[in-house]
């Protein structure tokens, strides 16, 4: 057997012997096999100082880790909030049958796929999203699900073929950015990209192809802009890899007289069918001087999204042509740590996690104790499942977020910082650490840096998938290579965190908006805001809005302003119902309160929170007994099960809620929710339990009615399965167009006539409804 | 030093102690179950709850140092509710009989298990030992019992309840008592009027515990319905003056032919310490003696037996007509002990029953869990038939048959002994279906019964500190958590050296000892 683990043996040699190594060798693997088989092991216990309790322990505890062989390509279906606001579980059920999947199992019989449910991929505007390996599909109906595995098994070894573009031409008639955030490559960019390489290289334009990080217009995606040297930029939405070659013809002139005369014939064809409006241009192009995505960018204030869509993430001269690391310049040489400290106390800026503990202060801490060791950690583990601006920050804008942490640990003392990323995050961990690289080469990272006399090196630390592990305490136990269990506070990170040292933890937006503090001056940033509330937040809005995406707003900016100005109303024409600020730890503020100003006090006071910056919008087809329960059920999966009020305080509040939204629920069961949910959010340990209370505690304030409609046998919006019937009304004209959708052939083949439904075989999976092109299902 | 105040009382201690070792040098108990004082604190069930007055916030206190200045509360209502809930959250995850069913029904609340496990051992004295500490007459019993118990029997639902009764009967039958040694006067005395079941039994227990009991009766013979209203077929009067005699053997003054009335009653308060009425069925025309009484019968407390003269007890039919003789003989134990409270100038509560953790029916897949302690063989009959009893190789037999339910550590529970404190409910958080229970039997010391584990991570800590080379573990997380051997290795493997260690450190019966 020893010969086989030559490979383990290497790993134990490369990372280390001790606990510390354990989850990246973990990692490490699983990466070989795709699981963790217990041999390796139990190779690894007897070869290493680690036990084989700690190596079950912490490869059970981490949601990365597979204790199972899994099939050769792994479907992941997003049940992020906004994926489940559209669905996503209906997808989930419609893979389950497609692969016939019995309970207990999650791979097909052939071995082929793995279905898995995951908390977000990021890809909230498209949602619902299901990725297998690395094609992500976005809008997924659950009929179309037999076709997604039609067109992944079709691409066969097409991906990875990437061909290469020419670099020549001295004269650059100008560029073309593709986004190149998640949501854009997941919605097709990379096609898109090879599209404008082959275009370019075929013509033989002077082009620049750009790569620009998430430009938050995340429902448009995939964009492309076109900025020529001369005259107002074009940025293309939703563009499809066939409308390429017409887009970029469009504005640029190939050099040859041929190609030259072949465009200018296209751009007759082109103008000709844009004055006649056709369909085809009309449906994608959309200009930044229009009025939606004017002001979709206009109430915004970028600051650590600054200058998105017009930097490309890793070039790092553009960041010094833009004003980065100036900050950091002035720090090392004009600044001493108390003059940064107090600047940083003086923005008001407060920890952009959730928590909203005054950053100064928190660094002040730090920087007093005395300790020759000290670590800095940016906690970029981000796991509510309806954000995903650490990630958006960490890809697009790593210098900006590297420069924070430089002038952090410069400020506290600090020489040894480590990234936490979730391994969920990969384009995320690619680039730090190619920017941590490329810092390094330049000076800003390592030895003396820029001459100051001043260390600090940068490691990255791959989270392996657990929700608890944002909390700072469960984060350390974490690199540590324990199971992420939190532990009670005091003593506070900053007197003894990670290795029992001081340690300095900020969220990854925190450190991308230190910058600018520096550069633009406390009172700058200070006077953006409200209150005890300064500078900006970035949210993920998604949800039933018309435009979603990463927006960067004001503190004290209201619900409505974000809703109507930026999100441009509710989609669909539906009635706005409520907002779910702060995910699993926040709450739903009803459309009546969309006055309230979005900061840390007056959400509080509302029942929510700012948690991590998730916003999702629901409308009146939204069950908020659902939503409830959805997020629930989310920190009831991610409790790490350490204390009592956590571990079964949220599962017997999860219990109860199940039975309210199956039918089974009781007069009681409402004030015995509220009554335990009060006692979870005083008794557990960490933030986790104290606010995993939220989502239900704040729907019940504000939607009681919706509750107790349930408990009486009724889901006001046809939302909950149990509580529902579907049944053919006389609308119907007979067009079996439901008949061929129900997977459980629940209605019979009788074309011309009213279908009917059988209600004893109906799965309730909705298909029929959304085929029926004359409203003729009813669900009641 | 650091001062501080716990409950307005100033006390002083050593920096780095916490709060819960504060609040214990002043004599004050808090509850704690993840907490063992060779490990660091670990912050898991959270019923060391207590109230920082400065914010009003609860804090676990096994957790938190003791500073200076700090102001606790350990005993207001919201810090009790908090330990409460604690308990019964983990309560609801606790799936384990405390007392066995059986033992549960038994109105003399017998501990049949225990019986059972003697007899089966082939040890039929010791077993007459622990059926005469809660039945007075087994013999008898033995013989006429409806067998509630078997009613309850898990073993009920695998095939068919253990025969108890008969194993009782044998028990009665064949067993020798030890012979009592000599008691200790304690100078006082008691009257019992009427010898039926209830007065014979309770004269038994006060008569042991040194108490001169006078028994009266206005038969010439002691017995009650016991030797009116049975045939001689099914209970033999040589059975039930054999038990008789061993009761009165421990010193029980018998005065038969005596009439009861008013008067006399009178004069009896006057003369004895204490009363127990035990007249058996009241009618219209019955003595009532002056004590409060309602249609069916004389009133008394239902823990206590105490009537509203507070030195007179009433039991058995007296009480409610009722056909069980077990009853009778049960509350002739019971009211025993709230006799001697009250000679002892005690509250006069009664027996305490303890809080008791079920989980209701066994369910089909956990039968073979429950078999692993037992035998795979259908419930005996007397081969002799009819109303012989068993022989003693199929007493034996039958015994075997017995399943365990009662849990190993019923006298050494943390979670049992707080739950009964803080009066939890159990059922409270019963939302969704219990998990299955399974038992893991094969090491040589211990028994691990995972779905009992309440999770505090003691077993976890403790062998990773020993540093056993499997020790204990968690598998996966949250809610279904379990502890476990690593890579599913036998229990023998995983608790080696720590195995008695960990077994008496575990806070309620997940791991516990084996019988010897």
């Amino acid at each position: 057997m020893n010969n086989n683990f030559q490979y383990i043996d290497k790993l134990i040699q490369d990372k280390g012997s001790t606990k510390k190594s354990l989850i990246p060798i973990l990692q490490a693997i699983q990466k070989e096999y795709n699981y963790l088989p217990e041999e390796a092991l139990k190779y690894l216990a007897e070869k290493s100082e680690i036990t084989a309790s700690e190596i079950i322990g912490v490869a059970s505890f981490y949601s990365q880790f597979r204790m199972k062989p899994v099939g050769e390509h792994m479907i992941k279906v997003c049940v992020g909030t906004a994926c489940h606001v559209k669905g996503a579980g209906l997808v989930y059920d419609a893979f389950r049958r497609e692969f016939n999947l019995s309970e207990n199992n999650d791979t097909d019989e052939t071995g082929t796929y793995t279905l898995e449910k995951v908390a977000c991929l990021g890809c909230c505007t498209l949602a619902p999203v299901v990725q297998i390996d690395d094609t992500t599909y976005g809008h997924v109906a659950p009929d179309q699900v037999g076709q997604i595995v039609e067109d992944f098994e079709s691409l066969g070894d097409k991906k990875g073929s990437k061909k290469a573009r020419k670099a020549d031409g001295s004269k650059i008639q100008g560029e073309i950015r593709i986004g190149l955030g998640s949501c854009c490559v997941a919605s097709g960019s990379k096609e898109i990209e090879e599209e404008v390489e082959s275009v370019v290289n075929e013509s033989g334009m002077r082009v620049k192809l750009k790569h620009v990080g998430c430009v938050g217009m995340c429902h448009q995606v995939p964009l492309v802009e076109i900025v020529p040297n001369e005259g107002e930029a074009t940025l293309y939405a939703k563009v499809k890899p066939e409308d390429v070659k017409n887009i970029v013809e469009t504005h640029f002139e190939a050099p040859g007289l041929v190609t030259r005369l072949k465009n200018k014939l296209f751009n007759a064809v082109e103008t000709i069918q844009t004055d006649r409006n056709w369909e085809g241009v009309q449906r994608y192009e959309i200009s930044m001087r229009e009025k939606p995505v004017a002001s979709f960018l206009g109430k915004q204030v970028p600051i650590a999204t600054e200058f998105r869509g017009i930097i490309n993430p890793l070039d790092i001269k553009e960041y010094l042509k833009r004003g980065g690391f100036e900050s950091l310049k002035k720090v090392l040489n004009k600044m001493s740590t108390d003059q940064v400290i107090n600047e940083v106390k003086n923005s008001g800026i407060r920890g952009r996690g959730g928590g909203g503990f005054p950053t100064g202060i928190k660094w002040e801490l730090v920087k007093k104790e005395d300790s020759e060791i000290k670590y800095l950690i940016c906690n970029g583990d981000e796991g509510d499942p309806g954000a995903f601006m650490d990630r958006m920050l960490l890809e697009s804008y790593p210098y900006r977020v590297i420069e924070g942490i430089i002038i952090a640990a410069y400020a506290t003392g600090i020489h040894h910082g480590y990234f936490y990323i979730r391994a969920e995050y990969p384009l995320a961990v690619k680039r730090i650490r190619e920017a941590i690289k490329i810092c390094e080469e330049r000076n800003y990272l390592g030895e003396n840096i820029l001459g100051s006399g001043f260390n600090l090196n940068l490691q990255i630390y791959e989270g392996a998938g657990a929700f608890v592990c944002g909390e700072e305490s469960a984060l350390i136990a974490s690199i540590e290579g324990n199971r992420g269990f939190p532990r009670i506070r005091p003593p506070f990170p900053a007197e003894s965190g990670l290795w029992g040292k001081p340690t300095l933890v900020n969220n990854t937006e925190t450190f991308a908006q230190i910058s600018y503090i520096l550069r633009e001056g406390s009172e700058t940033f200070k006077n953006i805001g409200q209150g005890k509330s300064t500078g900006t937040k970035v949210f993920a809005l998604a949800g039933k809005i018309a435009r979603g995406g990463l927006i960067e707003v004001p503190m004290g900016i209201s619900i409505k302003q974000v809703i109507e100005e930026i999100g441009g109303g509710i989609a669909n024409g539906r009635k706005f119902k409520a907002v779910q600020i702060g995910g699993p730890s926040g709450g739903c503020i009803p459309a009546e309160h969309a006055d309230t100003p979005i900061n840390f006090e007056s959400l509080n006071k509302m029942g929510a929170m700012m948690g991590s910056g998730g916003l999702v919008v629901l409308d009146d087809t939204d069950c908020m007994v659902d939503i409830a329960r959805y997020f629930l059920s989310f920190t009831q999966e991610e409790s790490c099960g350490k204390c009592t009020f956590c571990r079964i305080g949220t599962k017997r509040m999860l219990d109860i809620l199940d039975n309210i939204v199956t039918g089974k629920g009781k007069p009681g069961d409402l004030d015995e929710l509220e009554h335990l949910a009060d006692w979870t959010k005083k008794g557990s340990l960490c933030g986790l339990g104290r606010t995993a209370p939220n989502p239900v505690l704040s729907t019940i304030k504000y939607f009681r009615e919706e509750y107790e409609a349930h408990i009486n046998g009724t889901c006001p919006t046809g939302k909950c399965t149990d509580l529902i019937t579907y049944s053919v009304n006389d609308e119907c004209i007979g067009c079996t167009k439901c008949v061929q959708k129900c997977p459980v052939d629940a209605i019979p083949f009788n074309p011309h006539e009213k279908h009917s439904i059988d209600t004893e075989l109906c799965i309730k999976c909705d298909a029929c409804r959304t085929a029926c092109p004359v409203d003729a299902i009813d669900v009641r | 030093m650091i001062k501080l105040k716990i409950n307005n009382k100033e006390i002083q201690v050593e920096p780095g102690t916490s709060v819960m070792q504060a609040t214990q040098q002043l004599g004050i108990d808090i509850p704690n179950l993840c907490w063992y004082d060779e490990l660091e604190h670990f912050t898991s069930c959270m019923v060391c709850m207590v109230k920082d007055q400065s914010n009003g916030k609860l804090i676990p206190s096994c957790s938190i140092k003791a500073s200076e200045g700090m102001e606790i509360i350990t005993n207001d209502t919201e810090v009790i509710e908090s330990r409460k809930t604690a308990l019964e959250l983990l309560l609801s995850e606790h799936v384990g009989d405390c007392e066995a069913p059986c033992q549960i029904a038994c109105p003399a609340h017998m501990d049949i298990p225990k019986m059972n496990r003697l007899i089966a051992a082939d040890k039929l004295d010791k077993a007459l030992a622990v059926v005469k500490k809660d039945i007075a007459l087994p013999a008898v019993l033995g013989r006429i019992c409806p067998a509630p118990c078997e009613g309850a029997c898990h073993r009920k639902n695998v095939d068919e309840p253990v025969s108890i009764c008969l194993l009782k009967r044998i028990v009665g039958d064949d067993g020798i008592e030890s012979d009592i040694s000599a008691i200790k006067k304690t100078g006082k005395k008691v009257a019992i009027i009427g010898a039926g079941p209830a007065g014979l039994a309770a004269a038994y227990y006060l008569q042991l515990k040194g108490i001169q009991v006078s028994l009266l009766d206005k038969s010439s013979k002691s017995g009650g319905l016991l030797r009116t209203k049975i045939s001689d077929e099914i209970l033999p009067k040589e059975v039930l003056d054999k038990e008789i005699e061993l009761i009165l053997k421990t010193g029980v003054e018998f005065q038969g032919g005596i009439e009861i009335n008013s008067s006399k009653f009178e004069e009896l308060k006057k003369e004895y310490d204490a009363v127990i009425v035990a007249t058996g069925t009241i009618t219209d025309d019955s003595d009532k003696f002056g004590l409060e009484s309602n249609p069916r019968g004389i009133v008394a407390d239902k823990n206590s037996y105490q009537t509203s003269e507070k030195k007179v007890f009433a039991i058995g039919n007296v009480l409610r007509n009722s056909r069980l003789a077990v009853r009778s003989v049960g509350q002739g134990k019971e009211v025993a002990f709230s006799v001697i409270q009250f000679l002892n100038e005690r509250d006069v509560k009664g027996e305490p029953r303890l809080f008791n953790s079920r989980f209701g029916r066994l369910v089909k897949d956990e039968y073979s869990e429950y078999l692993k302690e037992s035998i795979v063989v259908k419930r005996t009959w007397p081969e002799a038939g009819g109303r012989s009893g068993f022989t003693k190789e199929e007493a034996v037999s039958e015994a075997k048959r017995c399943l365990h339910c009662d849990c190993r550590a019923i006298d050494n529970c943390k979670l049992r002994d707080y739950s009964h404190e803080y009066k939890a409910d159990q059922k409270r958080f019963k939302t969704s279906k219990r998990r299955n229970i399974t038992k893991q039997l094969n090491h040589g010391s211990v028994v691990y019964e995972p779905q009992k584990c309440i999770k505090c991570g003691i077993c976890v800590r403790l062998t990773a500190r020993d540093k056993e080379q499997f020790g204990f573990t968690y598998i996966g997380r949250g809610f279904d958590v379990e502890i476990g051997v690593p890579f599913n290795k036998e229990l023998e493997e995983g608790l080696t050296e720590t195995a008695v260690k960990v077994a008496n450190a575990c806070p309620t019966g997940a791991i516990s000892l084996r019988e010897k």
